[in-house]
């Protein structure tokens, strides 16, 4: 395994078990904060405030950088238009995240407990996003 | 294996890591299998079409002070505070 690959692997694991001691990768605790009309539970928005704290740091840092500290060409987005695709799919995915209480993180978490339910979710996910490639597809 | 695979399967074996030490937390999915397929197909597609989700746009996007993400998450944020509205206290209220 490339020191990028095992990079990426600790990366993810470290984001996964955050995702865990935080709560977030309970659907039941997610949608305690999106339910305002009820007991409220604001700890989503603590935990987010955390990791922009931290990643204001971060990315602060590898704006610095011409290459990653593994000498890999930095990439960060340089996407700037705010558009209707843009709008329209942060509204769809505040549905669906309500509807479930499932964002693609917290999924992808839970679908390594192999609670079946989870299973289905991540299923469903990749259909959706194949879907979208395929309707992508045709557009062109 | 890509970055990318790599960085997924860190997220999946999170829990696999963690059942090396102790007990998972609780993981409480309530939604039935009806409404977890149609949850996850409107994630799936909403997530590519504005190209970004909580981790994306919200905790990334923010971090950079990108006014895109900060767009985006306000349209998340908006619409998933009033999906959970609708549902817990005008259907099921």
């Amino acid at each position: 395994m490339s020191r990028i690959t095992l990079s990426a692997l600790i990366a993810g694991l470290l984001f996964g078990l955050g995702l865990l001691v935080s709560g977030m990768a309970n659907p039941a605790k997610v949608l305690g904060f999106l339910d305002l009309a009820g007991l409220w539970d604001p700890s989503l928005a603590l935990v987010m405030a955390g990791a922009v704290l931290v990643g204001l740091v971060a990315f602060r840092l590898a704006g610095q950088r011409q290459r990653s500290l593994l000498a890999e060409p930095m990439r960060l987005p340089t996407a700037r238009d705010i558009d209707r695709r843009l709008v329209l799919g942060g509204i769809g995915f505040g549905v669906g995240w309500g509807l479930a209480g499932f964002c693609p993180g917290p999924a992808l978490v839970a679908l390594g407990t192999g609670d079946m339910k989870a299973v289905v979710f991540v299923a469903a996910m990749l259909a959706g996003m194949a879907l979208f490639e395929v309707l992508e597809g045709q557009r062109t | 294996m890509g970055w990318r695979v790599a960085f997924i399967a860190g997220l999946v074996l999170a829990p696999v890591l963690w059942l090396l030490f102790g007990a998972l937390p609780a993981i409480q999915i309530d939604a039935g299998y009806p409404l977890l397929i149609a949850a996850g197909l409107i994630v799936g597609v909403s997530t590519r079409y504005g190209a970004g989700c909580t981790s994306g746009h919200g905790v990334c996007g923010l971090s950079r002070l990108s006014p895109r993400s900060l767009v985006a998450t306000l349209a998340f944020m908006g619409s998933g505070f009033a999906t959970v509205f609708v549902v817990r206290h005008l259907i099921g209220g």
